[in-house]
């Protein structure tokens, strides 16, 4: 029973990480229609700039976020430029081949400033975890918990509070009739895009003070939580994609304590599977052809 | 000709089965994230049946593909509704599934006193039969050109002919070509199944190639790998996987200019490449231009 609530807690703070990851691939996919494989690479990037700053600098936490946060932020805004301005009116699959080709550039970019397999990252908390009872919490994760309600409440407020969250929404919706309005729909493109990797920056910069380490396999794991939590969640839905990397951080704790790390992740992608088979109406509502 | 010439020319001739199997999918309006599962297929399958059974290499490559053709009809069946990402998912999804299951296989027999077969994330080493074979590594490069020669003698009849007409037809605009009285639903499954055995074809002469598989070699790198492979070539001809590949690993890793940086330069190019033809060197519009000069 306290096995059980211990999983449901740490399913929810791995999710929190996932939901922060799915976000930023649903805001891209929202307003362009693409995929961006870079998308995680380019976190990493931002990973492996803090390190080297933290390695080379007696750098603080605070410095080494916004490293994070910025490096990720200028990796998207170049992966950009060269894969998705140029395909905004053509094709999806070459946009997306296009990333994939970023994707090998930044991730070799990264390993060639830090060429070992592993590096330290710094803890965001050096002591031991808090305890509650028989449940034991991670300073780690509650920050990290507590930045994934922080950057959705942020999220929320610009998308339905302020000016420039309109001009995002209407983009997403008619793209067509928000050019005609006067919405500057390259310059939308372009700050959302920064903002999805800022989300995914933060979110890198997390995962890697928890997990007190860098390795070259974080490029491809961003990208493959992060979209298989978008796709769980309902392609494009900023609430769904949420609701799908809690579900996976869930799924993923559960089945890890009970059946190992191999059937993990056979479970994560079966239940993706049968969900995509099944056509299951909140995973086919948007066109992504 | 040196080993490492040998070596660097047959891998070239593997992958691109591989990248003809996306190609296919591809001019069929359909993107697969997944091939590499069914190279890997291809390429468990042969080894146990060489390795472990004796069977001669040839026959364990038939079968192999048939299981090739047969896996990729099962993932096929539930998911060729979908359309664009959604497939691309839904392939991914079955190809790490596959993959892990080749982590989880443990499946050996003692072969004159030593343990042969997979073995989980140790890799299933000791696929022999080239070797015990006599057959040279140049010999066993001409194999696998002929068996490429052929297959793309294949794939250059299908783009003269009537189907394959078709097929671009329903990878264009699959209501018009439903509409003109394709059966849609058929001809993606029949793309499907020849793509399932291509991609196994090239597992089982991988696998022999190289003696030794583990389950990492099939992981979504090499399938978006083989897809890339694709789309930079040119989606025009058949010729234009092969010039992807060939783009790939036969300028860069033969050349070593680059070395270290590597990814970085091809990476860029590709890019930038993509930005000027979306749809490869040799896309439809350039095969037309060669094709109206030429004949």
């Amino acid at each position: 029973m306290i096995d059980l609530a211990q999983n449901t807690l740490d399913g929810l703070f791995l999710g929190s990480s996932y939901a922060m990851l799915a976000l930023g691939f649903t805001l891209i996919f929202g307003v362009l229609r693409r995929v961006n494989l870079a998308y995680g690479p380019a976190i990493m990037l931002g990973c492996y700039a803090a390190t080297w700053v933290h390695l080379n600098s007696g750098a603080g936490l605070l410095a080494l976020a916004a490293v994070a946060v910025l490096c990720t932020t200028l990796a998207g805004a170049y992966v950009e430029r060269l894969c998705f301005a140029p395909h905004r009116q053509g094709s999806a699959i070459a946009a997306m081949v296009a990333s994939f080709a970023l994707w090998m550039q930044l991730e070799e970019l990264a390993t060639l400033a830090l060429p070992r397999h592993i590096y330290p990252f710094p803890p965001l908390h050096g002591g031991t975890p808090l305890e509650f009872g028989a449940l034991t919490l991670r300073v780690e994760s509650l920050v990290m918990l507590g930045a994934a309600v922080a950057a959705c409440a942020a999220l929320w407020w610009i998308l339905y509070r302020a000016r420039f969250g309109i001009a995002v929404r209407a983009v997403i919706d008619q793209p067509g009739a928000a050019q005609l309005a006067g919405i500057s729909v390259p310059r939308t493109f372009m700050l959302t895009f920064a903002m999805a990797s800022a989300i995914g920056g933060l979110a890198g910069f997390l995962v890697a003070a928890s997990h007190e380490q860098v390795t070259p396999m974080l490029g491809m794991m961003f990208t493959l939580k992060g979209l298989l939590a978008m796709m769980l969640g309902g392609l494009g839905s900023l609430p769904g994609a949420v609701a799908g990397g809690l579900a996976l951080g869930l799924l993923e704790a559960h089945s890890q304590w009970f059946l190992g790390p191999q059937a993990r992740d056979l479970i994560a992608y079966a239940l993706l599977f049968i969900l995509l088979a099944a056509r299951v109406p909140w995973m086919t509502t948007r066109s992504a052809s | 000709m040196d080993d490492y010439a040998i070596g660097v020319l047959t891998n070239i001739g593997l992958v691109s089965f591989l990248a003809l199997s996306a190609y296919l999918l591809l001019i069929a309006g359909e993107m697969s994230f997944g091939q590499q599962a069914f190279f890997g297929v291809g390429a468990y399958a042969g080894g146990i049946l060489t390795a472990m059974y004796g069977w001669p290499l040839p026959l364990a490559a038939l079968a192999a593909m048939a299981l090739g053709a047969l896996a990729q009809l099962l993932v096929g069946l539930p998911t060729l509704r979908l359309r664009g990402l959604y497939f691309a998912m839904a392939t991914l999804a079955a190809a790490e599934m596959m993959r892990i299951l080749f982590e989880l296989v443990h499946f050996q027999r003692a072969i004159d006193g030593e343990a042969v077969g997979p073995d989980g994330t140790q890799g299933f080493r000791g696929i022999r039969w080239v070797f015990a074979h006599g057959v040279e590594p140049i010999e066993y490069l001409a194999i696998v050109y002929a068996l490429l020669v052929l297959a793309l003698a294949g794939f250059l009849l299908l783009e003269r002919s009537r189907l394959g007409a078709t097929l671009r037809g329903v990878g264009e605009d699959p209501e018009l070509a439903a509409a003109l009285g394709v059966d849609v639903n058929r001809c993606k499954l029949g793309v499907a199944a020849a793509a399932g055995a291509l991609a196994a074809l090239g597992g089982v002469l991988f696998a022999h190639h190289n003696t030794y598989i583990e389950p990492r070699n099939f992981d979504i790198m090499l399938g978006v790998h083989s897809l890339a492979y694709a789309l930079i070539g040119g989606l025009g001809t058949a010729l234009g996987p092969l010039l992807g590949v060939v783009l790939d690993i036969g300028a860069l890793e033969g050349s070593r200019v680059f070395q270290g940086y590597r990814m970085i330069v091809f990476g860029g190019l590709v890019a930038l490449l993509l930005v000027w033809r979306p749809r490869g060197l040799l896309d439809e519009r350039t095969v037309r231009w060669v094709k109206q000069r030429f004949s």
